[in-house]
């Protein structure tokens, strides 16, 4: 198979975008591409395929066939172009598509964007867009939404493990702290530890979204966007960045109802998906030096910590007490600050955390830099855990 | 106080029914700073009115109709052309992150007016708006509270999470949308996640949000 | 009275709610309703504050429940501010979400008192 790697990227500021759902895709686009030295002269940028991982443009947007409007307004024509929805998940499909059609051969250099607009619904009307990823008879018409299995599945994961609502807080705090040396984050904002667990006004300035998950242990809805350029390592073909190459890629889905999971602490799809992107990496977490987790609450970040391998279960929340999962610990966990502070533009999500590794990897990721960085994962959670895309990027030599 | 002449007299209401000051309280902020929230008398309108200027036109979640309509208010409580206004401003610092006014219809029953968070990300409006009903139940001990929201965002904070009663057959000042209640009941079902801080404020953290300062910034005008 | 119903795989007999297309166990894809109903017990719970548009409400609270006779796990609103694991409750039905023309049914349970 051939091999792919990144060679350019773009992200937005998450948080607010004043525009179209277009021209926030392009900006981030034309971002990649002019990092990658891609000349976007008619005719000269030599892009095969556009995919466009978006959850909403469709319902929230009303813009359908979108990846046809953008390599338009990109001048990207003649260039393949699909639009990917899969969910929160969508960005990180939309890797793996990319890296399908290299490997494949139907393309030599792909561009991959991730784009959503949030922002402009209400906060009713985002929490209705988002519950629609869950089951359409027997979960979404009960107002049943991902907060609230997030909710339940705390609940559960506190009284098995010994959990605390503290625990999420650590994990919060130290995501907003990588946020404030990331420009693209949404919120920068450090919040006190003391502040939104002890103080006498915490229970108020910090409340309930789904007890016992609270403001602080949760994600903001952002617009956002975020973009790739990759391409096969056999072309010759120069760029103005060296590969980041992809060493592996997992996806696996799960019972799209949640209460039909055996074991409902079990998150079998985030542990799959990493187990196959570590089989074909030929790597396993030991080889991981800093990974996005898909911390839409502050609870997946800690079992998605246990899923992929780094640590044993029910002992994510220990390791991250103990600072093993910030920047200067063993296992930096989002050093962007994750959907936390980063933001959580859905269908933009699973693209950005590879944005982000590629910048650790190349040494980019000033303030929040992992020293000697060379292998990094990202796992894009999709639903309440039915539809996970794990990537290992690397700047190693194969084998 | 400057010699009022009386056609002026004429024109002033009289104050009847906002008889008992706000003491001022203080809140801490998710970021560990401390909010305070106090009445501001009609000396202090002036940096008031600046502070909501910038918001006229913002179009976005109706920033500029809340901000018109808080100008001309607070212009109005300033100038003694409204009767039993009062106004309150959060402050960090010194510096406003917020804005919120009402006024008293008579002995039992109170009108919000508005309700501005000008620094936003720290659910500032739903600590002020909870101040100005812990106001009029637990300092002014009228029974109900008339709300109207201009914003879909109101409408979520106030009418939904607070379950307000629809009464619409009452008309509201601000007019537009139907009239809802916030009764007594309501307040003391609600107000022990809604309304929070701390009395007295200390000393020194008094003295550093007086006199108040314009905001540094505003993030809706991006 | 409104009833929901589980679906019994003809060929091996597992039982499935929400209904599934082909039978998880052993391929099958015919099925019998049976009324799902009974006592169930609470595996976990939330209580929501930010319900999406349409509930006017301040918060609801949700339950994952276990029926005791089927054995069978659902996601269910509960009839309870302060619901806690292990609570037992009746499998009762209604309105979950109400629209113009076309009301949606599912369970509420009804917590037994105790």
């Amino acid at each position: 198979m051939r091999e792919v790697g990144i060679v350019g990227v773009g992200h937005t500021k998450f948080g607010r975008w004043n525009g179209s759902f277009l021209d926030q895709a392009a900006t981030a686009a034309v971002e990649a591409l002019r990092d990658a030295g891609v000349d976007l002269a008619a005719g000269k940028a030599h892009i095969d395929q556009v995919f466009l991982a978006s959850m909403g443009v469709g319902q929230v947007n009303k813009i359908s066939g979108a990846a046809s409007a953008l390599v338009d307004t990109i001048n990207l024509r003649p260039a393949m172009a699909e639009t990917v929805e899969n969910g929160p998940a969508s960005g990180a499909s939309a890797v793996k598509l990319a890296y399908m059609a290299i490997a494949s051969g139907m393309a030599d250099t792909v561009l991959v964007v991730g784009a959503e607009q949030m922002r402009i619904l209400t906060g009713w009307e985002s929490t209705d867009f988002v519950a629609t990823m869950s089951h359409p008879d027997a979960e979404y018409p009960y107002g049943l939404t991902l907060p609230s299995f997030a909710g339940m599945f705390t609940r559960l994961y506190m009284e098995k493990y010994g959990l605390t609502e503290t625990d999420l807080a650590i994990v919060s705090v130290k995501n907003h702290e990588n946020a404030m040396h990331n420009p693209c984050a949404h919120i920068r904002l450090v919040p006190s530890l003391h502040a939104i667990t002890e103080d006498e006004d915490a229970d108020v300035i910090n409340p309930y979204v789904a007890d016992p998950i609270r403001v602080y242990s949760t994600c903001p809805m952002s617009d956002g966007a975020a973009a790739l350029v990759l391409t096969a390592l056999d072309t010759g073909r120069e760029f103005a960045h060296k590969p980041v190459r992809i060493a592996g890629i997992g996806q696996a889905t799960d019972t799209h109802v949640v209460a039909e999971r055996p074991d409902p602490l079990d998150l079998f799809a985030v542990r799959e998906s990493a187990r196959k992107a570590y089989e074909m990496a030929g790597m396993g977490p030991e080889d991981i030096d800093v990974a996005e987790l898909h911390d839409a609450f502050q609870i997946l970040e800690i079992v998605e910590s246990e899923e992929v391998g780094f640590f044993p279960r029910g002992e994510g929340a220990k390791a991250a007490r103990e600072g093993r999962t910030r920047v200067d610990g063993d296992k930096p966990i989002n050093t962007s600050g994750g959907l936390k502070a980063k933001g959580h533009p859905v269908g933009a999500t699973g693209v950005s955390q590879v944005v982000e590794i590629v910048r650790q990897l190349r040494g980019e990721a000033e303030g929040r830099q992992v020293k000697d960085a060379q292998t990094g994962l990202t796992t894009n959670f999709g639903g309440f855990g039915n539809n996970v895309v794990s990537i290992i990027l690397t700047t190693k030599e194969e084998g | 106080m400057a010699l009022i002449d009386k056609m002026e007299e004429q024109l002033r209401p009289p104050e009847e029914f906002v008889n008992v000051e706000y003491p001022a309280k203080y809140i801490t902020l998710a970021t560990g700073e401390k909010m305070v929230i106090r009445q501001i008398s009609r000396e202090e309108c002036p940096i008031a009115l600046e502070a909501v200027k910038p918001l006229m036109d913002v179009e976005r979640d109706f920033y500029d109709i809340v901000a018109v309509r808080m100008y001309a208010e607070i212009l109005g409580y300033m100038r003694y052309r409204v009767k039993d206004e009062y106004v309150f401003l959060g402050t960090i610092n010194g510096e406003i992150v917020g804005i919120v006014n009402g006024r008293s219809v008579n002995a039992q029953l109170g009108m919000s007016y508005h309700t501005i968070a000008i620094r936003q990300g720290l659910r500032l409006g739903a600590q002020l708006f909870a101040a100005k009903m812990e106001y009029h139940f637990d300092f002014l001990n009228q029974d109900e509270v008339l709300i109207v929201a201009e914003s879909p965002n109101g409408f979520k904070r106030w009418m939904i999470e607070y379950e307000l009663e629809s009464r619409p057959e009452v008309w509201h000042e601000l007019g537009g949308v139907p009239t809802y209640v916030l009764t007594r009941a309501l307040w003391e079902k609600h107000k022990p996640v809604k309304c929070t801080g701390r009395r007295p404020v200390p000393e020194e953290l008094l003295a550093a949000n007086i006199p108040a300062r314009l905001p540094g910034a505003y993030a809706q005008k991006k | 009275m409104m009833e929901l119903y589980a679906y019994r795989c003809d060929a091996c007999g597992e039982l499935h709610h929400p209904r599934h297309f082909v039978c998880r166990k052993c391929g099958n894809t015919e099925f019998t309703e049976e009324v799902l109903n009974g006592k169930v017990r609470v595996l976990s719970w939330t209580k929501v504050y930010n319900l999406p548009e349409g509930y006017m409400q301040p918060y609801l609270c949700f339950a994952i429940v276990k029926f005791e006779d089927s054995g069978l796990i659902v996601s269910v609103q509960i009839n309870d501010d302060k619901p806690y694991i292990g609570q037992e409750a009746d499998a009762a039905v209604g309105v979950v979400k109400e629209a113009i023309g076309k009301d949606f049914y599912g369970f509420i349970v009804e917590p037994i008192a105790v």
